[in-house]
């Protein structure tokens, strides 16, 4: 016949292509889980060193050193977690588990090389301490870099077991080593440290390394192929990082609000102590949010994609969508009593909470504060997380950057407004972002059949 | 593609025709393509532009006829490479734009009046308010999304909404093309397509923009084919399959989306094209009966160059020669192992008897080869023989009997050859093989039977014609006189160029 013999089956193979790789992203676990994990760790050490004999003055350089060390590996190492994380999702969604140890490899390895270039940059800056202090310095950067890729790969595997073991092994180890060692001044607490820390490392990548076969040793594919995609989700995880810290960088770099420690290292006392009591409150909500996001929201979110790609009508698509929204909005209620509730108990007793620390009762407006913005910050988590998974990566960014400048600028606004107002610059930008984070979800949750069919190539 | 000395019209110079061609000319041999060979070749006072339309560049790398001096222009095609689509971006869309092709959907659906030039022209160049629709419109906004989904709703709420969805996204990536190509075409006075179909769809968007006579040449009538085609084919996922229910009397949703679609663009063609010309008087009833306009529709039947096989002709020998002459490439269409089953049976009485294929086998090389496999089991490796593409004309004198065994055909030029060589043909009754041999009208049929008819697929009938004619001499002369006349009387190529020259130069007075 006249016409044309073409075979429309090539068209209709793209169903395979719609576009559902799934973000498992954990992205909210990765920039706060381990870190709130670390800070119980860390104040243990402090505490018990104070508690035996160790010098006060020791203890807070210790303290805040750790506590550049976390800030300084997770906002110039998140993006490799992040895109990491993505790309190892993508993997185990596509059943190419070979691929991931080389991968793992080779994020580690880059991970280590960054942070060495990062210490490079600012070793200049400590020529007033001891050699000793400087090198302790640098293998904790590395070190606890490298942890948090390791604990990423967990997270993306759902072995939160296997993290906590870990932490609880490793800050055991940390702590006794530290203790033992506290005759060194800084230096030992900070060796004793690293060294329960790199245990720690080493535990979880032997875990790892049994877990997954691989043909090869090492592999950057992670850090390739889709590279827009990629370059946002680091992108995304800089500024989110920043965003968090922002405010108290503000504070130890502000002469009026704070003052040196070590070398370059500097402490707001006005500012700090509250702040990492109140980060321990957020444990109830990350909880819930563990129960909730990641196993109900992605049942229904699972159930969704499903439904499409396994052919049903529109109409079961979009009752499917409606109990996703469903699950989504139960869930933020959930984290939301458990942090009101939280929130509302550490309030109640915060004048207890900073007598047994040992610390002013002048915090206690900066403590409450502080409390309900974390809590709110959960919430944050859970709708970025959603919005992760959704694969609306420029809106990720877009609300990071909302985040970040926010809270420069309201952190600025209360800095010159007196101490009664710190923390609530960093509350003010928590609840705009969460407010605006919430509205875009939403708008986006009603159009998702739309974009998911549309939005393809 | 590689092809060297492609002509091209210089900026502001026109063809007097331009023939849109889907999938044939100049790049697929068969009966149409060489119909517009002859065609062009027969009438060298004008000067001819193609437009081909391909699915892909890839399969159409190479030309398989020599363009005459006439052919000024080649253009070509692809309806399914979307190129890079287009940037994607959620966006509303223009909703006038859309609401006005709700209407025209609705005007398909119903068979309504609607103004499809207009509409064209503002896919095309938008309206007076309005940015043209684009591509990126139909792919990614809103008023789109809508607009699917609630056609989704309304006609086939309970399918699988994917396969719709990409069903619709398919369906449409040809008119996007096309609506695209409009602009590149180019320029002549007339434009003459030999199909429906996407050659005629594009061609309806041509007039609608160029305001240009369209004329439509239909040998087979290409929407009927595809209802066959699409009633057959198995990439179509529909719910009745996965329920084991495909012997219901009806369609699935989405072969029926697909061959409305076909019925659609072949009513637009039909509306478009004036005049509507077939081959046979078969064709003609079954164009009214689908909708073209009685008053559009003549018959003009394919001719042959009686001269090249004047020889031939004249040299009848008293007897048939034992030889049968399958002329065609060996393709499914041809239904090749039916013809190799009835050479048994022939070869059983005639143990002399040679069968030779008269054609190319590249086409469908894995049925090329069990067609090889059957011969071999068949124990006919010595009675069947493979001669390759051959001069019709100088190979027809060893002939005796020309067979078809196809279970499609339009007007086949082989029955036309057979004749003007003087050989009687057995065919099977598809397309207008009966009309051929035994005569379509009165006086037609008073020339006498130029052959046998047998019914698809029926090997012994087709044997048993056969050897009718080897045996019985007399049966043979008389069978072929009557080819002579009946080819000499209406299928003289002189006459199909005369026909023509009439149509292209009123459609040229336009």
């Amino acid at each position: 016949m006249a016409g044309i013999g073409f075979e429309l089956r090539r068209f209709l193979k793209k169903d395979s292509y719609l576009g559902l790789l799934q973000a498992y992203g954990c992205a909210a676990l990765i920039s706060s889980g381990p870190w709130v994990l670390s800070i119980f760790g860390v104040v243990a050490i402090g505490a018990f060193s104070i508690g035996l004999d160790a010098d006060v003055s020791i203890v807070t350089a210790f303290l805040i050193s750790v506590t550049y060390l976390i800030a300084c590996s997770i906002i110039f190492g998140g993006w490799v977690q992040l895109m990491f994380t993505r790309y190892i999702s993508d993997r185990l969604f596509d059943k190419e588990d070979h691929v991931i140890l080389p991968n793992l490899l080779g994020a580690l390895l880059m991970t280590t090389v960054g942070s060495l270039f990062i210490a490079a940059i600012v070793w200049p800056l400590f020529s007033d301490t001891s050699l000793a202090y400087r090198l302790i310095m640098v293998s904790n950067l590395v070190i606890l870099s490298n942890i948090w890729i390791l604990v990423v790969m967990l997270s993306g595997l759902r072995n939160y077991n296997l993290i906590l073991g870990s932490f609880f092994i490793g800050y055991g180890i940390s702590v006794f080593s530290a203790i033992s060692l506290r005759g060194y001044g800084v230096e030992g607490l900070l060796a004793g440290f690293a060294i329960g820390q790199s245990i720690m490392m080493y535990m979880m990548l032997a875990l790892l390394v049994r877990e997954y076969p691989a043909y090869t040793l090492i592999s950057f594919d992670f850090l390739g192929r889709k590279k827009t995609a990629f370059y946002s989700l680091a992108a995304t995880s800089v500024v989110y990082n920043f965003g968090i810290w922002a405010d108290k960088i503000m504070f130890w770099m502000n002469p009026e609000t704070s003052e040196a420690i070590i070398g370059p290292i500097r402490s707001s006392f006005a500012y700090d102590p509250p702040i990492f009591i109140a980060y321990l409150a957020i444990i109830p909500g990350m909880a819930a949010f563990l129960l909730r996001i990641e196993a109900d929201f992605v049942d229904t979110y699972d159930d969704f994609y499903n439904a499409i790609r396994n052919g049903k009508s529109l109409s079961t698509i979009k009752r499917i969508k409606a109990e996703m929204i469903d699950t989504i909005k139960s869930s933020v209620l959930e984290i939301f009593i458990v942090q009101f509730l939280t929130a509302m108990t550490i309030i109640y007793a915060a004048n207890k909470i900073l007598d047994y620390m040992g610390l002013s009762q002048d915090y206690w407006s900066l403590l409450s504060i502080y409390v309900v913005a974390v809590s709110l910050q959960v919430i944050l988590m859970a709708i970025n997380n959603i919005l992760y998974y959704l694969d609306k990566r420029i809106i990720t960014l877009n609300l990071a950057i909302l985040f970040a400048i926010s809270n420069l600028i309201f952190t600025a606004i209360t800095q010159h407004y007196g101490p009664a107002f710190y923390g609530l610059g960093y509350m003010g930008a928590v609840v705009l972002t969460t407010i605006v984070g919430f509205i875009v979800l939403s708008k986006k949750l009603e159009k998702l059949e739309y974009e998911t069919f549309m939005m393809q190539k | 593609m590689d092809l060297k000395n492609i002509p091209k019209l210089a900026k502001g110079e026109e063809a007097d025709i331009a023939f849109v061609l889907e999938g044939t000319y100049p790049f697929i041999r068969g009966g149409v393509s060489s119909w517009v060979h002859q065609l062009i070749v027969g009438l060298p006072q004008y000067t001819f532009a193609l437009i081909f339309l391909g699915d892909r560049a890839e399969n159409y790398t190479e030309m398989r006829y020599e363009l005459p001096d006439n052919v000024v222009d080649l253009s070509l095609f692809f309806i399914m490479e979307e190129g890079s689509p287009p940037q994607m971006a959620t966006h509303k869309g223009s909703k006038p734009l859309f609401n006005r092709i709700k209407q025209m959907h609705n005007s398909f659906q119903k068979g309504s009046e609607i103004d499809f030039g207009q509409i064209v022209r503002m896919l095309i160049k938008g309206s007076a308010k309005h940015e043209p629709i684009t591509h990126a419109d139909f792919l990614y906004s809103e008023e789109a999304w809508d607009f699917i989904s609630k056609q989704y709703e309304t006609n086939t709420s309970d399918s699988s909404f994917l396969s719709y969805f990409w069903t619709i996204r398919v369906l449409h990536i040809p008119i996007f093309v096309l609506l695209g190509a409009v602009r590149k075409i180019p320029k002549a006075k007339v434009y003459h397509t030999v199909s429906t179909g996407y050659a005629g769809l594009f061609s309806a968007m041509i007039k609608s923009v160029t305001d240009k006579p369209v004329i439509l040449t239909e040998h087979g009538i290409y929407t009927k084919e595809r209802k066959i085609e699409l009633s057959q084919v198995s990439w179509i996922n529909d719910a009745q399959e996965k329920f084991g229910a495909g012997l219901s009397d009806d369609f699935s949703y989405l072969r029926r989306l697909w061959i409305r679609f076909f019925e659609t663009i072949g009513d637009i063609t039909y509306k478009a094209a004036d005049p509507i010309i077939t081959i046979t008087e078969g064709n003609r009833l079954r164009q009214i009966s689908d909708g073209a306009d009685a008053k559009k529709v003549s018959v003009i039947p394919n001719g042959v160059d009686l001269q090249r096989f004047k020889k031939v002709r004249d040299s009848r020998p008293e007897k048939a020669p034992l030889v049968i002459g399958f002329i065609g490439r060996v393709v499914p269409i041809k239904d090749v192992k039916t013809f190799y089953r009835a050479i048994r049976s022939v070869s059983d009485q005639l143990p002399d008897v040679e069968a030779w294929i008269i054609g190319g086998e590249d086409e469908d090389p894995k049925y090329a080869e069990e067609c090889r496999d059957l011969r071999s089991s068949l124990g006919l490796d010595d009675t069947i023989i493979y001669k390759g593409f051959c001069d019709v004309a100088a190979v027809m004198a060893d002939v005796g009997v020309v067979a078809l065994s196809s279970i499609s055909e339009g007007l086949p030029l082989v029955i036309l050859e057979a004749f003007a060589s003087g050989r009687p043909c057995v065919a099977t009754d598809v397309g207008a093989c009966k009309e051929l041999i035994e005569g379509a009208t009165d006086a037609d049929k008073a020339l006498g039977a130029a052959g046998g008819v047998v019914d698809i697929a029926d090997s012994e009938g087709l044997a048993d014609e056969m050897i009718k004619l080897f045996d019985d001499a007399d049966y043979w002369q008389q069978a072929c006189t009557s080819a002579v006349n009946r080819v000499e009387k209406y299928f003289n190529e002189d006459g199909l160029f005369k026909s023509y020259e009439q149509v292209y130069s009123t459609a040229l007075e336009k």
